[in-house]
């Protein structure tokens, strides 16, 4: 790597580091206390993590009384479905806003960026009786719909600004060498903008995996449940389960981390720009 | 082989309508809690044991959720559950929305399908009457608060039993507000309830003599009572000081079940709760008698119960009748009795022994006598809202009773005629507008399809003759996936939003809304407070998506070098992005709880100031920032990551060489190659956060202190919901739109983000 950095140097990037991990998992430690605590308390004046009398009742009776996994299972389905075609389509129409010149350009990149605009919350309304009179009102391809929908602008935006930063005279050769446009894309553009597939992925896996209020509105089994439509259901009113509730959210954390631990090998290193260019 | 498969396909396909002819499935939305939920499934179950050819299908929802959810559902496509279950108030609002193309309402008159006789056998609370007709029949009665106490504290305290009257209850919470380890804050309060909200408001300002609605249904909150009332709550908190200084629902059901509680004013719905907890020795009393009247408070009593779906016919409509006959037995009744403490509404269970020995259920029914009856009217929810910024605003200090009083007395009257302001006499007025509105519509939908048909998808058809119809040829086919999709989902609601916006959709018009032109802006335009919530707005996001990048792209700098464990780092740093925000936010709420959050007790063992952090509009504006900056600066790390591997070290080796420093390294660069991904999740981020309803509203609680806690969107979204403003919600949006729009367009062309390298 760059520049080689001094002692101290070292001790304040850890020091910063450190500062910055405590701020980032305190709250999510006060969320393993509540997990562990037996009774129901989301509050508690002692600032123990473990709390006294712990125990692991909550996540055993998630496992047990209630449909858990089959949360996950539909949740997963979606949520892999989404991820896959926010990829595809992202890195293609990216691609294209990126490098070519085409009628419409300007005009669709910024329609993107202006479906983003206006407030969620007042399109729910007509996207339920849209999505009811295609019939697809409990339905997982219509929670697949929408969700591609949401990540997607984002996505292209990001594609298209990491594929900017590609030279193009790289496949501008291989399209010399008879590599075909696609094939110059597919071969030579595409692994190098890696990171940017892997903030795609993991964006577009998140909005699906934590989406709520879209669900709540169009799905009516309980069996059809996603996660946060059953994370919401051990909440009520007045009565929130609160131990177990604190329980799945930290259960549900726990693929988006496998996802990014085994994604961030492409994230910061692999192929980089530096060992083509040249 | 293919022949085959398709009649095979046929085949099941006949077969699965087949059984389904067969069977009648009846949806059931209600809004039970938790716990009483298995005692619904296992009715359930009996009852589709005894009728195979029913299925019930239930759907827990929150009481907010389930009324919205009915009415989005029912009024707007005909649909919906057949059943919906829920308190009694959500009458009001759903006998005001109207089917499609008719003018009955959402649910249906029961007295068209039940005999006379069926309703006799209900307590009459439970047989909900509205505007005539009967919309709902109760299957408990309820909802109502009571005062539970903790025996062993009152033991303790050598006190015989729960207090009678206020003076007496004075009395006895200082007995019992104790400060254990000596450092000046009571560990134990004598009393707690959550005082921030208005339904707990009513049992003291029923116990003065104050009625919530004159004869006519006109809103009568300024009075001596209410005055009476503010005054109080401030005594029992700051003068007599048995209550905590913050108390919301959670912290007083959580210090009354944990023992650091003697009394609690709570709802029926608690009880079961406390009784299982080792910390408390369960006992219920009426809240107390006001001294000064000798009549006892009196809570807002409702049932909770059943309505059908007005969209309901033939076959559906008999199965479901059976679904709630069964619902509200004899039988079932008595399960919820034995489980969890209800009071049944069927006047053969009320002298049945199992209720009347019964202590808890005894006390509470003594305490449902005393209560009022729970207004139905719509209007009740104009007034809650008005009452909830003036209690908070006592509370916080901020404003006197007196104020109190009359500022919500004329906050109601508003809401209300705003509720029901239908613009009509404008209507006529709108003829010009609407014309110009649909002339300009076409044009748009002109512009549009000009755009996207002729320039872009012609295209395709071209002959590719030169090197550049190719390439955009090419083009348009990598992006018609993306761009199908994204305007298949958003042009309708786009559309619909727009023309709502220019319209007088409100509750009682959701099918019968007219145009009537640009009424909506005006009244967005001429409340003062629109201009408030917008710079307030403008601040949250600067300072939230400038804090998000600076240390987002900090700690991926920092991130971004051989380093030891920094894979271990990373995955930690991810953590606030990973784990979902509801409950996080929840959690940095109770972080900001003055007397037991963490927050606190970290300044007061640095020996700085405590703040009350949620009672005060500023701290807790800053409350919601440190929380939404906490929840979004992994995000921006993860992005400023990828983007520095985009930058050859090739650069930062020949800048060295230059002999330029770090920092100029940093923005010669650095900044330079990382902005083509940072301008768009920077410019989308500031999307987002103007637009995040979430953050505000969990860390604040809808709007607390007194409704100051909101941004745009949070304001919009109370408007929408709670009130039914549609046309002024959707105006409201258009501006927010209208405002993003501008800002980004320029945003993205100063910085040139859609020109591309050639």
């Amino acid at each position: 790597m760059r520049s080689k950095t001094t002692k101290t140097g070292y001790f304040f990037i850890y020091l910063f580091l450190t500062i910055f991990v405590i701020i980032s998992i305190y709250p999510i430690l006060t969320v393993l206390t509540v997990s562990l605590r037996p009774g129901d308390n989301l509050l508690d004046k002692s600032l123990r993590i473990i709390p006294l009398h712990a125990t692991f009742d909550n996540y055993v009776k998630l496992f047990t009384e209630k449909p858990f996994l089959l949360w996950v299972r539909n949740s997963l389905y979606i949520t892999l479905i989404v991820t896959i075609l926010g990829v595809v389509m992202a890195s293609i129409a990216g691609y294209a806003f990126s490098r070519f010149k085409f009628p419409g350009k300007k005009a669709g990149l910024m329609s993107l960026l202006i479906t983003q605009m206006f407030p969620a919350t007042m399109l729910l309304l007509p996207l339920f009786i849209m999505l009811s009179k295609l019939h697809l009102i409990n339905s997982f391809l219509g929670l697949i719909i929408m969700y591609s929908a949401t990540a997607l602008p984002f996505s292209i935006w990001l594609m298209k600004g990491y594929y900017d930063t590609i030279p193009p005279s790289l496949e501008e050769s291989a399209i010399v060498d008879g590599a075909g446009m696609f094939g110059a894309f597919y071969k030579i553009i595409l692994p190098l903008a890696a990171p940017a597939l892997v903030i795609t992925a993991l964006f577009s896996f998140m909005s699906a995996w934590s989406e709520y209020i879209v669900a709540a509105q169009t799905i009516w089994y309980e069996d059809m449940f996603t996660i946060p439509l059953g994370l919401k259901s051990l909440q009520g009113n007045m009565t929130t389960e609160w131990g177990m509730y604190a329980a799945a959210s930290l259960i549900i954390a726990i693929p988006v981390i496998i996802l990014f631990l085994s994604l961030s090998k492409w994230l910061v290193s692999g192929l980089t720009l530096g060992s083509v260019k040249g | 082989m293919k022949r085959v498969l398709f009649l095979f396909a046929i085949l099941m396909f006949l077969l699965s309508c087949k059984q389904q002819s067969n069977v009648t499935t009846v949806h059931l939305w209600h809004q039970m809690e938790p716990p009483k939920r298995p005692v619904l499934n296992a009715l359930i179950k009996e009852f589709e044991a005894q009728n195979p050819d029913i299925k019930v299908v239930t759907l827990a929802k929150g009481t907010e959720e389930v009324r919205t959810g009915f009415q989005a559902a029912a009024a707007f496509t005909g649909g919906g559950p057949e059943l919906v279950y829920g308190p009694m108030d959500q009458i009001g609002p759903f006998e005001a929305m109207k089917q499609k193309n008719s003018d009955n309402s959402i649910i249906m008159p029961l007295e068209n399908i039940f005999p006379k006789e069926y309703f006799e056998k209900f307590n009459s609370m439970a047989v909900v009457r509205y505007k005539g007709h009967i919309y709902q029949i109760g299957d408990r009665l309820g909802n109502h608060l009571s005062m539970a106490y903790n025996m062993k504290l009152f033991k303790e305290a050598g006190l015989p039993g729960p207090p009678q009257t206020v003076s007496q209850l004075i009395e006895y919470g200082k007995k019992m507000t104790i400060d254990k380890d000596g450092d000046g804050k009571p560990d134990q309060y004598g009393l707690v309830w959550n005082y921030t909200e208005p339904f707990w408001y009513i049992p003291f300002y029923g116990g003065y003599g104050g009625k919530v609605f004159d004869a006519n249904n006109h809103p009568i909150i300024n009075n001596p009572a209410a005055i009476k009332t503010y005054q109080l709550i401030l005594d029992l908190k700051n003068k007599y000081k048995i209550m905590p200084s913050e108390c919301d629902y959670d912290i007083a059901d959580n210090m009354f079940n944990q023992g650091r509680a003697a009394m609690i004013i709570n709802g029926d719905w608690s009880w079961q709760k406390y009784i299982d907890s080792p910390d408390v020795q369960f006992g219920l009393a009426k809240i107390p008698m006001i001294d000064e009247t000798h009549k006892w408070s009196a809570p807002f009593v409702s049932s909770t119960g059943y309505s059908i779906n007005a969209s309901v016919k033939g076959k559906k409509l008999e199965a479901t009748k059976r679904v709630l006959e069964f619902l509200l037995s004899e039988e079932a009744q008595r399960r919820f009795t034995k489980e969890h403490k209800s009071i049944p509404s069927l006047i053969s269970l009320q002298n049945d022994p199992a209720i009347k020995n019964d202590p808890i259920l005894k006390i509470s029914a003594e305490q449902i006598a005393v209560g009022d009856p729970m207004p139905i009217i719509p209007e009740m929810r104009a007034v809650w809202d008005a009452m909830r910024p003036s209690l908070q605003s006592v509370i916080a200090g901020t404003m006197t009773p007196q104020k109190a009083a009359e500022a919500q007395q004329k906050l109601a009257e508003q809401k209300i005629s705003s509720m029901f302001d239908t613009g009509s006499e404008n209507a006529k007025s709108g003829g010009i507008i609407i014309r110009i509105l649909y002339i300009l519509g076409i044009l748009a939908i002109l512009w549009i399809t000009y755009i996207l048909i002729f320039r872009f998808i012609l295209v395709l058809m071209k002959n590719p003759n030169s090197k550049q119809t190719r390439e955009a040829r090419f083009a348009v086919w990598l992006a018609v996936p993306a761009t199908i999709v994204m305007f298949g989902v958003v042009i309708y609601p786009f559309i619909y939003n727009i023309i709502i916006s220019f319209s007088n959709m409100s509750m009682t018009t959701v099918n019968s809304w007219q145009v009537i032109g640009f009424e909506q802006y005006v009244k967005v335009f001429g409340e003062k407070i629109f201009y408030t919530i917008f710079s307030k707005t403008v601040i949250w996001t600067v300072v939230n998506v400038f804090f998000h990048v600076v240390i987002g792209v900090f700690l991926a700098l920092l991130l971004n070098r051989a380093l030891p464990g920094k894979s271990i780092f990373r995955v930690l740093l991810i953590l606030p992005w990973a784990v979902p925000q509801y409950i996080t936010a929840l959690t940095w709420r109770g972080m900001f709880n003055s007397d037991t959050g963490q927050i606190n007790q970290i300044l007061t063992a640095l020996h700085l100031h405590t703040v009350n952090w949620l009672s005060e509009p500023t701290s807790a504006f800053i409350a919601c920032i440190i929380t939404n900056i906490w929840l979004g600066f992994p995000f921006m790390m993860i992005i400023a990551l990828g983007g520095l591997q985009s930058i050859p070290d090739e650069l930062y080796e020949a800048a060295e060489m230059d002999g330029a420093s770090r920092w100029k390294q940093f923005w010669n660069v650095t900044v330079p190659l990382l902005k083509p991904v940072m301008i768009p999740a920077i410019t989308l981020g500031i999307v987002w956060t103007f637009n995040n309803l979430n953050v505000m509203w969990l860390v604040t609680n809808g709007g607390e202190p007194a409704d100051h806690s909101h941004i745009l969107v949070s304001y919009v979204y109370r408007a929408a919901f709670n009130l039914y403003e549609y046309g002024y919600a959707a105006a409201f949006s258009v501006i927010i739109f209208i405002i993003l729009a501008v800002f980004s367009i320029s945003f993205m062309n100063r910085t040139q983000a859609t020109e591309n390298v050639r």
